[in-house]
């Protein structure tokens, strides 16, 4: 670093070594930032999925109505389609169970009608209704996390 | 100046951050994962047959897969890449999309059993080189040829060690290890498993168990075989091992030439390249975990017969004695293994002579003790042994000799012995081409046996009949050398 070229290079060359530096120094912290932001969003959480096979089209016939234990999840079918409503109890989270005239909760007495509408109780909301899409294999996969319409129901061939 | 310095030191540190962020960004968007998520997107949109199948592919969602299997303790994440395994459109897709060979998915569905416990290999990581683990030898090609292990001892490399996990993903070859966890043997035969069922079956007919231990019972030269399939590899010297250095190709390569692997080994094997996969496969079934019940079908299925006397000599015997007709000297053992079914033997012992040999064993040497303290065998399975080794007997009764006849003088018999037996057995009778005279079966017999050995000799091996139809040495001779052979024992080596 010799006098020389300090005088050659003014006081715009050192302006310039200024911002760089500075420059570089804010936005690395500023990635760096991010970066931690970015830890707050998983790709994937050691559980199970909540999207689920639950077989094939065909093994739900029109007017049938199977409850997956498992996956405490009503599947249903008529003319309509194939639908998928949760069997968790929106109160307290029980598992309810089907009755003639829609699901009744053992816990604290919450009833929903056949579409999963809240008819007695203390339960807060109707129970959602679950998105279903059929996989390369054929099967039908529910996805819990992405509640449809009530009403939504599936055709598959 | 001094603030110059220190402006330039801030730019530098700067920019080297910028750097590593620019990296570290770039594989936080562009995993491996990903690039072929998106080439299978691709494959799937061209693939479309219909306007429906299109919107479909379009909508397929590039994420990472995971298959979270609670009761295996496992959570495998393969799928993220073999993205098409269930896919039929995917048949004869390249890798990593193919479709899943064969109808194995149609009973073991992915979602309960997920990848890595019949394949190992390393489920979380989303990475080929991390998840398959796969140790790769890069300075030879695959075989064991002795010029490779040559050149490979003269250019080590160090590159073979890119990615250590104690069970990298299992070749392909030896995968129906992975069946008898789940299946029985029965089952496994007709139901494409017949690789591990031969294997057993070498197991049991090659007579392994002579030297090693299975449920604690076999011999005790080689190592108890109890989990050895799943001992990582860490317990196997890799050394010399070709191609990949893996648990997998060690258990091959050792069936094929233990020696090669590790010298000091004192294993007998004879067997094809063929038969060693077979058994390579088995021993690796034989595994230390054990999945979760509701996993297994092993039925119950009627306990075979129990094995006869020939199934269990096979088992326990055949490794050492093979088929017991002729005895022979051993280059690895360095001793003579002697001929137990050799008629002239069979002539001179009665079985509670045999019996005793085997529940006993023979101290100093390689015949263990069989009864069910020591390797484990019940009475009646020795006894089974024993009158298979003795159904060789010739009917006619041995020539007896009257031992009280004579008075015996070990002084003469030394001489004798000098002469006549320090050839084959020794100076001192530790043994050489003959068998040690020092051992307690030898020492412990009676002066009749041995001087009728020593009469007769036994035919079809080396030790010749010193009587007088043979070499022509007196009763009075005979009786002096065995004599002093049973002062073996207590004379210094």
């Amino acid at each position: 670093m010799s006098s020389e070229a300090q005088d050659k290079s003014g006081v715009s060359r050192r302006d310039f070594l200024n911002i760089a530096a500075f420059g570089a120094a804010i936005v690395s912290a500023l990635g760096m930032l991010a970066g931690m932001f970015r830890m707050f969003k998983a790709n994937v959480h050691y559980e199970e999925s909540l999207k689920f096979k639950i077989g094939k089209p065909e093994t739900f016939p029109s007017g049938m109505s199977r409850k997956i234990d498992d996956k405490n999840l009503f599947v249903l079918s008529d003319e309509g389609g194939i639908y998928a409503i949760t069997a968790i109890c929106q109160h307290l989270g029980c598992t309810v169970f089907a009755t003639e005239w829609g699901y009744q909760c053992p816990c604290h007495g919450s009833r929903y009608d056949k579409d999963g509408n809240v008819i007695g109780g203390p339960a807060p909301r109707a129970l959602p209704w679950y998105e279903i899409t059929q996989g390369a294999d054929g099967n039908l996969i529910v996805d819990a996390s992405k509640e449809v319409a009530k009403g939504t129901k599936y055709k598959f061939s | 100046m001094q603030s110059r310095f220190y402006l330039s030191l801030m730019l530098i540190s700067g920019l080297v951050l910028l750097m590593f962020m620019a990296f570290a960004g770039y594989r936080e968007l562009a995993p491996e994962w990903k690039k072929y998520q998106k080439e299978y997107k691709e494959l799937l949109v061209k693939g479309a047959k219909d306007e429906n199948a299109k919107k479909m592919a379009k909508n397929f969602s590039v994420e990472l897969q995971q298959l979270y299997l609670g009761d295996l303790k496992r959570v495998d994440r393969c799928t993220s890449c073999h993205i098409g395994y269930d896919n039929p459109a995917m048949a004869n897709a390249k890798l990593p999309f193919k479709q899943h060979s064969g109808d194995y998915l149609k009973n073991h569905s992915v979602e309960k059993y997920g990848c890595t416990i019949c394949h190992y290999g390393q489920g979380r990581a989303p990475e080929k080189d991390e998840a398959h683990a796969a140790i790769k030898a890069t300075a030879h090609a695959a075989g064991a040829g002795a010029q490779e292990k040559q050149a490979r001892k003269a250019a080590p490399t160090g590159e073979e060690h890119k990615v250590h996990w104690d069970f990298p993903i299992i070749p392909v070859q030896y995968i129906q290890s992975s069946c008898s966890q789940c299946h029985d043997s029965e089952f496994l035969k007709n139901k494409g498993g017949g690789k591990v069922v031969k294997g057993e079956e070498f197991f049991r007919e090659k007579g392994c168990k002579g030297c090693h231990k299975l449920n604690s019972i076999g011999g005790d030269l080689g190592k108890a075989l109890d989990g050895v399939g799943s001992q990582p590899i860490a317990y196997f010297p890799m050394k010399d091992v070709a191609g990949e250095r893996n648990t997998y190709s060690w258990h091959k390569q050792h069936f094929v030439d233990p020696r090669n692997l590790v010298p000091e080994s004192e294993m007998k094997v004879n067997v094809t390249e063929e038969e060693a996969d077979f058994l390579a496969t088995y021993v690796l079934s034989l595994r230390a975990e054990e999945v979760p019940k509701k996993y297994r079908r092993i039925r119950d299925i009627a306990p075979a017969a129990a094995p006869d006397g020939e199934a269990l000599y096979k088992m326990y015997c055949i490794g050492c004695h093979t088929t017991g007709k002729e005895s022979m000297y051993d280059e690895i053992f360095r001793r003579t293994i002697p001929s137990i079914k050799n008629p002239a033997f069979l002539k001179a012992v009665d079985d509670k002579y045999i019996k005793t040999v085997v529940t006993e064993g023979r101290a100093g040497t390689q015949m263990t003790s069989w009864k069910t303290t020591a390797a484990g065998l019940t009475e009646q399975e020795v006894d089974k042994i024993v009158s298979y080794v003795a159904n060789d007997r010739p009917k006619d009764k041995p020539e007896l000799f009257d031992v009280t006849k004579y008075k015996a003088d070990t002084k003469r018999g030394e001489d004798i012995y000098k002469v006549r037996c320090a050839l084959c057995h020794g100076k001192k009778g530790e043994g050489a081409l003959g068998i040690n005279l020092r051992n307690p079966v030898v020492q412990n017999a009676d002066l009749q046996f041995l001087a009728m050995t020593a009469r007769d000799g036994r035919a079809n091996t080396p030790m010749p009949p010193f009587g007088k139809k043979g070499v022509g040495l007196s009763d009075q001779d005979l009786l002096d050398v065995v004599s002093y052979v049973k002062t073996l024992s207590k004379a210094k080596k």
